[in-house]
């Protein structure tokens, strides 16, 4: 039994998942502190606090309103908390606006495709690109289409295509690619960004099986080439096969921070996706 | 003796086609690749006009100093209705620029001690460069040429690098282009200042041009023309604006040879634009106006 922050008790808590008072520690790549979002009178978010260290891989699971993406949106910007904290490393980057917080690493996959589709494939990784050089650091050459800098965007374009095998299709409008093969391009447009911390919102969703696999080949290679990276995912099979630990969502509180083979065991998952009077909710 | 061909007529078409060149140009930055229904493009090139018109005549001011007073009051005015309007989006962006647009023509028309109401300002002289005034048609269109050229060819780099990428990021999924470092409301406001500057300038030549500015040639139906031009060109492609501003100014001439009487031929030529842009939007109404994405 583990005694957490807020003075409730948690069951089964690795020590790398423990929450242990607030995270703005070294060892922690992304830290949230008593994070709470609220719309009108629904609470979204409700004093989330939790810390994800430097090259982990953390599935983020729970039932659809648990509020999963608001918490990424939240990380990433897009929604304002209502009270808490959210650290990058060791700066404070809650008041700072969506791009400012890419600058510091966060990168963005969103649940609905955010490739720009009517943009060419190899438009969609140029502007990751250029876009890495804020404009006051541009120089004349890159601002030409046929200056040398912009020649040499072109080709560094290409090598981040050729790791996710779509160098075939950089001419073609990003919207007639496949479900799988935008998520491929979306992800590795965030890696070609500079993205040190990876914000996945359900990359699968949509996808073929054959294309999860991909996806899932991706992913632990980017995990061996130490990115962080943050899963929404609701098959746990699939993240079991790349995340050391899991945590769980339920009505905007995590109620489960472990290994996934624990929180698979643990029967407060049932509950919460299947519902029993007998169990508790919060353990 | 027989008299010689000038071929004023061609010139004074040639001379419409840069002007508009630039005007649609300009507006294809913040309509075509931003997505921005920038419905107060029209208000700057009636502040370009009118700043030319009134800075020439009553406080005698030279050609370049009139040109970029022109260029800068546009610019000015983009900067205020951008920065009062930076939160607004789509519809909502729409609406705001069309009020601020509204409230320029009622100045132009209400501020009579200033810009002579309804009546306008006339007397405008012709642009003087190195000390020659520029009395033939053929030297300003020379003129108006060689400022078109320098402007077309910054939007082209424009429409060609980092910014215009950011520009239509912005416009298809905003959230996505934020993620990716992209400030949308920079690019929006920039993109606004700089076309504004521009429609500025074409304003300037206008006054410049016709030698007599009234409100009228500021109206909504000149703003729905600059629109029709853009849609047609297919909104954000450089060239297709180039060749849709020689089609639809030409095509009102080709309509004049076909001797209607003046009754006949101006709503007729309303009608063809409708028409046109009509038929353009049926066809293209899912290339046109994409739907733009959010988290």
């Amino acid at each position: 039994m583990t005694e957490v922050n807020d003075g409730t008790v948690q069951e089964g808590i690795p020590p790398q998942g423990r929450v242990t008072g607030t995270h703005t520690s070294n060892s922690y790549v992304v830290s949230v502190n008593g994070l709470e979002v609220s719309f009108g009178d629904a609470k979204i978010l409700q004093g989330v606090t939790f810390g994800v260290t430097r090259g982990s891989t953390v599935g983020i699971i729970g039932p659809n309103g648990s509020g999963k993406t608001t918490l990424f949106n939240c990380l990433s910007g897009f929604v304002a908390p209502s009270a808490g904290s959210i650290y990058v490393g060791e700066k404070n980057v809650t008041s700072f606006s969506p791009n400012e917080r890419a600058r510091c690493g966060l990168g963005r996959v969103f649940q609905n495709f955010g490739i720009f589709r009517e943009m060419t494939v190899l438009e969609n990784l140029v502007i990751a690109l250029q876009s890495k050089v804020p404009w006051g650091a541009s120089s004349v050459s890159s601002l030409l289409p046929w200056g040398s800098a912009y020649r040499q965007v072109k080709e560094e374009a290409f090598s981040y295509l050729q790791e996710v095998k779509l160098t075939e299709k950089a001419q073609l409008k990003a919207g007639s690619l496949s479900g799988g093969q935008m998520r491929l391009l979306e992800i590795i447009r965030a890696v070609a960004f500079g993205a040190t911390v990876l914000l996945l919102d359900e990359p699968t969703a949509g996808v073929s099986p054959r294309m999860k696999d991909t996806i899932a080949e991706l992913i632990t290679t980017l995990h061996s080439n130490g990115k962080t990276v943050l899963i929404i995912e609701h098959d746990v099979n699939f993240i079991q096969r790349f995340c050391e630990r899991i945590l769980v969502l339920n009505e905007g509180q995590v109620v489960l921070d472990d290994t996934p083979e624990r929180v698979r065991e643990n029967k407060a998952l049932q509950e919460i996706y299947f519902g029993t009077e007998s169990v508790p909710v919060r353990i | 003796m027989q008299p010689v061909y000038t071929y004023e007529y061609e010139i004074h078409l040639a001379i419409l086609i840069v002007l508009y060149f630039i005007l649609v140009q300009s507006f294809n930055l913040t309509f075509g690749l931003g997505r921005l229904f920038n419905l107060a493009h029209v208000a700057s090139y009636a502040i370009g006009a009118y700043a030319t018109a009134l800075l020439s005549t009553s406080l005698g001011w030279g050609t370049y100093a009139c040109v970029s007073s022109s260029m800068v009051s546009g610019a000015l005015l983009a900067f205020l209705i951008g920065a009062i309007s930076a939160r607004l989006q789509h519809d909502y962006f729409a609406i705001g620029s069309m009020a601020f647009s509204a409230v320029v023509t009622a100045i132009l028309v209400n501020w009579k001690s200033v810009t002579g109401g309804v009546l306008g300002v006339a007397g405008i002289p012709r642009p003087t460069v190195f000390g020659h005034e520029l009395t033939e048609n053929l030297e300003f269109l020379k003129f108006e040429g060689a400022l078109c050229l320098i402007v077309m060819t910054f939007l082209w780099l424009l429409f060609r690098n980092r910014f215009a990428r950011a520009l239509r990021a912005q416009s298809e999924h905003e959230a996505a282009a934020q993620s990716l470092g992209c400030d949308p409301g920079a690019a929006r406001l920039v993109a606004f200042v700089v076309a504004s500057a521009c429609a500025g300038l074409a304003g300037s030549l206008y006054a410049y041009y016709f030698n007599y500015i009234d409100p009228s040639s500021f109206s909504l139906t000149e703003m729905v023309f600059i629109m029709t031009v853009a849609v047609v060109g297919k909104p954000g492609s450089f060239w297709g604006a180039c060749a849709a501003t020689c089609f639809l100014v030409l095509l009102p001439e080709g309509l004049r040879q076909a001797e209607f009487s003046p009754d006949v031929l101006g709503p007729m030529r309303q009608l063809c634009y409708a028409v046109i842009m009509f038929v353009v939007v049926v066809i293209n109404r899912e290339k046109l106006f994409p739907i733009q994405r959010s988290v």
